[in-house]
């Protein structure tokens, strides 16, 4: 300790004589910028935390695969957590093939131009429309104008809407990360363009594509306020928890969470809220994990380097 | 070895007349005459950003991939125009083929990587294609050396086996000329050298257009070489006459080292 302060005296001799303070300086930065970056883990760790020691003596097998109930307690969230993974399936569907082919378009066709330029602009502001606004336009369109009344139809639909520029740009960036070099190497062999998006380009952003779509899917399966006017805050009674027929209404966990909370009937509300609220966390989670763990193999697959 | 070719009696496999190239407003290339001797190699030299790599990017109409270059003027494969408004420029890639700077193999197998070029192009059957890939292989000198790892990864290849399958994939296409922009600048000597040897034969069957920033690499490998400066070109001629009777006055310069 003594040495280590002689030659911190030393070195301030031999160097600026701010050298001390500028140390100190640095050293609480550096403790600032590390407690910052501690207490987002922290944060989640402390929020998932408290949702289990709420919402993990709900959990039972009745309780994930069970039907609601209206008005006893006891009520479990099976068509519930069905219905969020239909819409999500739904939404994937038409969201995909539209965001995906647009992206490609807008970063291996287009050049610059006004058309590009436009479709950046419109995929901007469309991102930037709140999920409520979305909701409220999809019970316009959806819900009274075609008259299908609240279905998992119109909530996919809805979400579409509201996911495609995301996904556009997810398509985008993934697109932008393969070095310029593959591209020339496929041109200069003789390929076309669409020969060299699908043989080269796919393939070697096809990891950070996944994790993309998944990380969007996260997003989905926790949508709310898009949902309640569109795909209703009840399930369909009296059929199948399973129920397929996208023109039923489709309460997924997320609205569930929700009605449960403002319009519950149940004496035992709470508690499903608690629990469903814990599912819906553990599922989120569950796809972040699964969009790092596929991106990382699918990456390896194609393209041979872990990345 | 310097080779002395009679220029008058070869054929012209690719002729320029009069070319510009623009980025923009700027120009890189100005006013660019070349005819390119059949079955020869030929250099092409001169300083950093002299438009050396401009040029030959736009023999095989590179440029049509960078938005805002535009290129102008006359560039002929065998008479025939490759800018000409029916002409596809896939096609033009097919028979001109390009070695790039740095290796760029695609982040497939060797084998995939090899038999790109000839799947795009229609050829699907698995016994063509191996003859194809061990064909090409050898034509650029690596087979004994990946002939038993043909499914690995291309990029767990050294920079110098990458650049020769770089060759390797041009050469499965079978094209007529090959374009290669400085191949050896981002390898060591040796790699280098291999890359020479392999140079010398392959102007057997091909026309070849190399760019190189070492004038040694010239001399060592060309049968003409053409020096450009600040996008014009200066001087063409056999490589023998260039590096010891320059007609310009510039190009003596720059051979002689008092320049760039």
């Amino acid at each position: 300790m003594a040495q280590a302060v002689a030659r911190v005296a030393s070195s301030d001799t031999l160097a600026s004589n701010n050298a001390r303070s500028r140390r100190i300086v640095d050293r609480i930065a550096t403790g600032s910028l590390w407690t910052a970056a501690g207490s987002v883990v922290a944060l989640l760790v402390i929020f998932i935390g408290y949702l289990f020691y709420k919402g993990a003596s709900v959990i039972s097998w009745h309780f994930l695969f069970g039907y609601p109930s209206s008005a006893n307690a006891g009520g479990g969230i099976g068509p519930e957590i069905f219905n969020s993974f239909y819409i999500l399936i739904l939404t994937l569907v038409f969201t995909l093939p539209i965001a995906v082919c647009a992206g490609m378009y807008l970063q291996e066709y287009a050049g610059p131009g006004r058309f590009r330029d436009l479709v950046q602009f419109s995929a901007e502001s469309l991102a930037t429309v709140p999920s409520i606004v979305m909701g409220l336009f999809g019970l316009l369109i959806f819900v009274q104008m075609f008259h299908w009344h609240f279905t998992a139809l119109g909530g996919a639909l809805t979400l579409t809407l509201l996911n495609l520029p995301a996904m556009m740009r997810v398509t985008q960036e993934a697109l932008a990360g393969v070095p310029g070099t593959y591209r020339e190497a496929s041109m200069s062999l003789g390929a076309t363009r669409w020969q060299t998006v699908v043989k080269v380009i796919l393939p070697s952003a096809i990891g950070p594509l996944i994790t993309g779509v998944v990380l969007v899917s996260g997003r989905i399966f926790g949508e709310t306020a898009a949902l309640i006017y569109t795909a209703g805050a009840s399930v369909s009674f009296g059929k199948s928890a399973y129920d397929f027929n996208p023109f039923h209404t489709a309460e997924t966990l997320a609205v569930h969470l929700y009605s449960t909370h403002r319009e519950a009937l149940v004496p035992d509300a709470d508690a499903i809220g608690n629990g469903s609220a814990l599912v819906l966390l553990v599922m989120v989670l569950l796809f972040n994990v699964v969009a790092r763990v596929v991106g990382r193999q699918l990456t390896i697959r194609f393209t041979g380097k872990a990345s | 070895m310097i080779q002395t070719p009679d220029a008058t009696s070869l054929h012209d496999k690719m002729n320029v007349v009069d070319l510009d190239v623009f980025y923009g407003n700027f120009q890189a290339i100005k006013k660019g005459n070349l005819a390119v001797p059949d079955h020869r190699v030929m250099a092409l030299i001169g300083p950093s950003g002299c438009g050396k790599s401009t040029f030959i990017r736009a023999l095989n109409r590179m440029h049509d991939l960078t938005p805002g270059a535009r290129v102008e003027g006359t560039i002929t494969l065998d008479g025939t125009d490759i800018y000409a408004p029916d002409i596809d420029p896939v096609t033009v890639r097919h028979r001109i083929g390009m070695v790039f700077q740095r290796p760029n193999p695609f982040p497939k197998s060797i084998f995939e990587n090899v038999v790109y070029g000839p799947k795009i192009h229609g050829e699907k059957n698995a016994k063509r294609l191996l003859e194809i890939a061990e064909k090409s292989l050898r034509a650029a000198a690596l087979w004994d050396e990946v002939k038993d790892r043909l499914n690995r990864s291309a990029l767990d290849l050294s920079g110098g086996q990458q650049q020769r399958l770089c060759i390797a994939r041009v050469l499965a296409v079978e094209p007529e000329v090959i374009l290669m922009d400085e191949p050896a600048s981002a390898l060591d000597p040796i790699a280098t050298s291999k890359i020479e040897d392999l140079i010398g034969e392959l102007k057997k069957k091909y026309t070849v257009i190399i760019v190189t920033h070492s004038m040694q690499q010239a001399a060592r490998i060309s049968d003409f070489t053409t020096f450009f400066l600040l996008g014009e070109l200066i001087e063409v001629g056999t490589t023998s006459d260039i590096f010891t009777r320059p007609k310009d006055k510039r190009t003596e310069d720059y051979i002689t080292g008092r320049y760039g």
